[in-house]
């Protein structure tokens, strides 16, 4: 009972924090707004100056950050609880840059047009390969070195595949855009980029948590799941569609952002006494908690839109990933 | 002694009047689209790719039957140039190698200012040894100002520029120049923008333009860097009328197609159009 409680007590303090965060990120932007005509935008619908700035610019930023943040932190911790590998996260196994990789084809080379889920769904189909490339790779035998090589790999063929689709895309701003593939960004999105990522992202949440107990009975190991009536088979996939579900659409309109994945389920996983399956909602709200600061950083730093997202979750992300390197060597040697 | 006073005096004019370039190269896309309306067809020996793409060079249609070269050393070596033309910004690392090689390179800057278009015409004739041409170029562009400037609104109305990538003009722009000529009073320059800038969607939709600029030269919307220029709050703007800026091939270069691209500029002026 008391580990629920406080299990209760984190959920609504993440939660409390997350809503914080999220108003403190309308608050920030290079216009100081007048909040009274956006009240009365709400209220009488009357259109102005600041409600304009406010509706059509600030907000669908904040709101596509709270979604990728989320979608990194969850899409985190469901490999990890799946892999049984505490390095295992969308950007360094592989995923973001495949996802990154589907998008570019398809957004430079002129098919966004053809049907409204084009994009999202060439960042999931990338981002399936690469899952399934890991899986062959390094899936069976569970080794921490194996995953990060496989990984490493997996992440430099797409990154070289993707300087290259981008060297011959008929467009001179291409090969600029390769920063914000790698890096990441919110910045400049509008409503309909939000629409069209919404229906994958939910679909990819409501698979990866509805495979919450899968994950719990996957740390006594596969074999014990499959005695205890999951059907691992099954499940396994249903995880991994629902983790390129929502990683493949996020990336496809904001880029690889690196690192959120892997530093928040390390974060939170004391507070929930290493319950996976707690730690999946927990984790989206951290993520999302995390992208949400991140991109408040970002704009206080440059107005312009220079800085990439990716820059400052790298920032933090990279030396907690050798933290956890050096903390864990013995164990992992 | 009559004869070699004579003599002397025609040796002076001589050495005054430069002997005509016969094989003239060119480095760079604006000294192309000079050479083209100022110098004998005949004296040219290479342009560059960029004259015969319409949507960058006014000299498009004139380009055709040229020889087009990227601006390698190698390719202009191999006409032998007696003069090479080329623009400050742009194919440094060739110039250099020319120059070292003791090839005459003559190159020309970026006006900002419609004086400083008059001046290159006519320092860019004498180099070419077509100075006539160029005078008569020069009188033209001055009829057809003068003829805008009697017309020019008195009130200026205010407008910004947007480009991909989020880039507006500010001053010592030819952009600017050409704005302010038309009758437009340029935000950015409020803004403090020198030169072109960066700036964000929230501050082109906070300065409130009468006109609202957008320069998309690629006409394309397959890049993020379009995703600026094609938010749609830009649609939304309220006191704003949205007009696309002028056609590149007016404005990559200084010339006298800046009049024209002028003369667009101000039909935006007076068309009340929503």
């Amino acid at each position: 009972m008391i580990v629920s409680h406080s299990y209760c007590g984190v959920l609504i303090g993440l939660l409390v924090v997350m809503i914080g965060s999220f108003f403190t990120h309308l608050l920030v932007g290079p216009v100081s707004l007048q909040w009274l005509n956006i009240w009365s935008a709400i209220i009488e619908n009357k259109v102005s100056l600041d409600s304009l700035i406010f509706f059509e610019i600030r907000l669908p930023r904040a709101i596509l950050a709270l979604l990728v943040g989320a979608t990194l932190g969850i899409s985190g911790a469901a490999l990890q609880g799946l892999l049984r590998n505490p390095l295992a996260e969308s950007g360094i196994i592989g995923v973001s840059n495949c996802a990154a990789l589907g998008a570019v084809l398809v957004f430079y080379f002129g098919f966004t047009q053809s049907v409204w889920f084009a994009l999202p769904l060439a960042g999931l189909l990338g981002a399936l390969v690469s899952v399934v490339l890991v899986f062959l790779l390094a899936g069976r035998s569970g080794s921490t070195v194996t995953l990060i090589l496989a990984g490493i790999a997996i992440n430099t063929i797409a990154g070289a595949l993707m300087a290259m689709a981008l060297n011959f895309a008929p467009n001179p701003y291409a090969m600029q855009e390769i920063i914000f593939w790698l890096l990441g960004s919110v910045a400049n999105r509008s409503v309909g980029d939000i629409l069209i990522i919404v229906p994958f992202t939910l679909l990819g949440w409501v698979l990866i948590l509805s495979c919450g107990r899968f994950l719990n009975a996957m740390t006594l190991g596969e074999e014990t799941a499959n005695s205890l009536g999951f059907n691992v088979r099954v499940l396994r996939w249903r995880l991994v569609v629902g983790v390129v579900a929502c990683v493949g659409a996020a990336v496809s309109v904001c880029g690889n952002i690196g690192f959120i994945g892997l530093v928040i389920p390390h974060l939170l996983r004391p507070l929930v006494g290493y319950d996976p399956q707690r730690l999946l909602n927990v984790s989206a709200l951290g993520g999302a908690v995390l992208l949400l600061l991140s991109d408040i950083v970002v704009q206080v730093l440059s107005s312009g839109g220079e800085l990439k997202l990716g820059v400052i979750t790298s920032l933090v992300g990279g030396p907690f990933f050798l933290y956890l390197i050096l903390k864990n060597r013995n164990l992992w040697s | 002694m009559k004869w070699l006073l004579v003599l002397l005096l025609s040796l002076t004019s001589c050495f005054a009047q430069e002997p005509m370039p016969q094989r003239i190269v060119s480095l760079s896309l604006c000294t192309d689209q000079l050479l083209l309306m100022l110098a004998p067809r005949q004296h040219i020996a290479a342009l560059t790719q960029g004259a015969k793409d319409p949507h960058l060079s006014y000299m498009a249609a004139e380009s055709s039957g040229f020889l087009l070269t990227k601006g390698r050393v190698e390719e202009v070596l191999s006409f032998n140039p007696d003069l090479i033309v080329g623009s400050t910004f742009a194919s440094q690392d060739s110039v250099h190698i020319l120059k070292q090689l003791g090839y005459p390179v003559k190159l020309i800057g970026l006006p900002v200012s419609i004086a400083g278009i008059r001046d290159l015409l006519l320092t860019f004739g004498q180099w070419i040894g077509s100075l006539d041409r160029a005078e008569k170029v020069v009188e033209k562009m001055n009829r057809q100002l003068t003829s805008l400037n009697l017309q020019q609104a008195r009130v200026k109305k205010t407008a910004l520029i947007y480009s991909p990538n989020g880039y507006t003009m500010g001053s010592g722009t030819l952009e600017n120049v050409m704005l302010n000529v038309a009758g437009f009073h340029n935000l950015a320059v409020d803004m403090g923008v020198v030169g072109f800038e960066q700036i964000t969607l929230e501050q082109v939709v906070a300065a409130q333009p009468e006109f609202l600029f957008i320069d998309n030269p690629m006409n394309d919307s397959k890049a993020l860097a379009s995703q600026y220029i094609n938010h749609p709050v830009l649609d939304k703007m309220l006191l704003s009328k949205q007009r696309q800026f002028i056609p590149y091939r007016l404005r990559a270069c200084a010339g006298p197609m800046v009049v024209e691209g002028i003369n667009y500029l101000f039909e935006s002026y007076h068309d009340s159009k929503p």
